[in-house]
């Protein structure tokens, strides 16, 4: 049978499955099982499009005999020839579907899976869906306890927020990773988290925004002990400063080089705009201080 | 025979005999009566005593007439020649000892002279009145007589620049000129700078290794938290997988238990006789109706 016409075949199985007057009820099984070898015969002859047709009537067809497991993995097999065919939209909706048929297989970690392959493969294209499909995969893992997974997903998402310079954004994804991190005790990552918001403020030129965010997260015992913690000091001073050699100087030491690929590109560009302004601001604030006391 | 072996046989033979010795007898038979000249005697021979130790220690070599005098002269040359390569050092030691047992002889001397001063105002028999005065002088003297005995702190008239007792501080002098300081010390820096140098160039070399070091360090410790996360992400992935494996271990020894059972009562022999028995009547029908028909 493999040997034969996967064309032939699919329609023998949409025989199968149409109801007649001869046939009163479709038979699923023989049905399904000829679909898939149609598409595995498609895909061989790389005909993508008939292949991605006759995965999608193999996982209605196991879903209909109540397999959602297979089913869920034929329309995983479908979105992939989707993807190849480059038709977004059609992979969003087949992981999708792939990602409710998991969870009514009560396994959310495969479906957050397929979301993130589905945001994997629309990144380029139409980055908000994926940050829409990455966001709806943490939340499935964070459901299930499992935000270790998680981590890299928030990785993801914040490089897509850098390369669409949305900053703000970007920083609000690292400190969900920072929390996530903290529930899983991974203070590592945590810390690295932290580190990168800063890094991602100030290659924003944001100063202040930095300095918040650097208090803020200093609050937090394991970031308060860290290697990150010192360097993120550094830094800022360096920039309170306005010395552009110590800010280039600091930001190539190791501690960034553990970093993800993405923040490292940022630190390295860093300084961003004219420190001096900073140094000068500083430096104003110093002087108040001093004449206050003059005055007293 | 040594020298010391017939002082000693010599001592011997002295003392055994002192018996038969007159003038001795005669001291010892006033001394007896005479509360003051005994003390008085024995004072002047710790006196005497004192010195000869003194005198023997500064100048070695010189030999004295007393017999005590001159047996403790022997042991202590003796001695030197047994420790002949002792150290300056062991050599300033042993002359503080000395000059401290000598003060301390000393001190007790000079409670005793109270005591002989005492005695001598007592009259005695047998004693006339120039005696008594001369034995009132003798005891007046005595204090000089002992602060004189030289214990090592009474010389510093005559040491120079006003320090110590032995010999081998003389060269340690305060208050030398200017002009020794001079060509030397500068010739000192020369070299020291040098070697300053030296020190900084490999203090630096080892500083650039040490930092390179840390960085490595930096590094592995990076790595090897990673790892750990890592490996603390895949713990619960591994005990899920535990779980599912050993339910299905389990559900395949079950599986195995019946097929096994299957199969034996399929291959039983008595199936088996059951087979050949009913092949036979069919071969046994087949040849009948073979036969029939032929």
């Amino acid at each position: 049978m493999s040997g034969s016409d996967p064309g032939k075949l699919i329609s023998k199985a949409d025989n199968l499955t149409t109801l007649s007057l001869t046939r009163w009820s479709a038979d699923w099984e023989s049905a399904t099982r000829l679909y898939e070898q149609a598409a595995n015969g498609f895909r061989v002859s790389k005909d993508y499009e008939n292949a991605k047709l006759a995965f999608e009537k193999a996982s209605k067809g196991r879903e209909m005999l109540s397999s959602p497991w297979d089913a869920a993995k034929s329309m995983e097999s479908a979105a992939a020839l989707a993807k190849e065919l480059r038709n977004w939209t059609e992979v969003i909706d087949f992981y999708r579907k792939a990602s409710e048929l998991y969870m009514q297989c009560d396994r959310p970690q495969f479906a957050s899976d397929s979301l993130a392959k589905a945001a994997c493969a629309v990144e380029d294209a139409l980055p908000s869906d994926a940050i829409k499909l990455y966001s709806d995969a943490c939340v499935l893992l964070e459901d299930d306890r499992k935000e270790q997974m998680a981590l890299d997903l928030y990785h993801a998402v914040t490089n897509i927020y850098v390369k669409l310079e949305k900053y703000t954004d970007a920083v609000a994804f690292l400190l969900k990773l920072g929390l996530a991190a903290d529930k899983c005790n991974a203070t590592n990552s945590q810390c690295k988290a932290y580190l990168s918001a800063v890094i991602v403020y100030l290659y924003a030129h944001d100063l202040k925004q930095a300095e918040k965010c650097y208090n803020d997260c200093s609050q937090i015992d394991a970031f308060l002990r860290s290697d990150q913690n010192r360097f993120a000091g550094k830094l800022l001073s360096a920039y309170k400063e306005g010395d552009v050699e110590e800010i280039k100087r600091v930001a190539q030491s190791r501690s960034i080089t553990n970093l993800d690929s993405v923040i490292i590109k940022l630190a390295r560009k860093l300084p961003t705009g004219d420190v001096a302004a900073f140094k000068t601001n500083a430096a104003i604030g110093e002087g108040e201080a001093l004449d206050e006391n003059d005055l007293k | 025979m040594t020298v010391i072996d017939i002082l000693f046989r010599v001592d011997e033979i002295c003392k055994k005999y002192d018996k038969y010795d007159p003038e001795k007898q005669r001291e010892a038979n006033a001394f007896l009566d005479d509360a003051f000249a005994r003390l008085y005697s024995l004072v002047e021979a710790d006196i005497e005593k004192a010195l000869a130790v003194r005198f023997l220690f500064s100048y070695p070599f010189l030999f004295l007439f007393s017999f005590q005098t001159l047996i403790f002269q022997i042991n202590y040359w003796n001695k030197m020649q047994k420790s002949d390569k002792v150290s300056t050092e062991k050599n300033r030691a042993a002359a503080v000892a000395l000059s401290a047992e000598i003060r301390r002889i000393k001190a007790r001397l000079m409670e005793e002279v109270p005591k002989l001063q005492k005695l001598a105002k007592k009259k005695v028999k047998g004693h006339s009145k120039e005696d008594h005065e001369t034995r009132f002088d003798m005891v007046l003297a005595l204090p000089d007589r002992i602060k004189a005995i030289p214990d090592g702190s009474t010389a510093a008239a005559s040491e120079s620049g006003g320090w110590g007792t032995s010999s081998s501080n003389k060269k340690v002098k305060f208050d030398s000129s200017e002009e020794r300081f001079g060509s030397d010390f500068y010739q000192q820096t020369e070299e020291s700078d040098q070697f300053r140098q030296e020190y900084e160039m490999r203090k630096m070399k080892q500083d650039e290794g040490l930092d390179v070091i840390s960085e490595g360090l930096d590094t592995l410790k990076n790595i090897a938290l990673d790892m750990n996360e890592e490996i603390d992400r895949q713990v619960p992935l591994m005990d899920e997988i535990e779980t599912k494996v050993d339910k299905t271990t389990s559900d395949i020894r079950k599986n195995n238990v019946r097929l096994k059972k299957t199969i034996t009562q399929i291959r039983s022999s008595r199936n088996f006789c059951i087979d050949i028995i009913l092949l036979c009547i069919i071969l046994g029908i087949a040849f009948y109706l073979y036969n029939a028909l032929k």
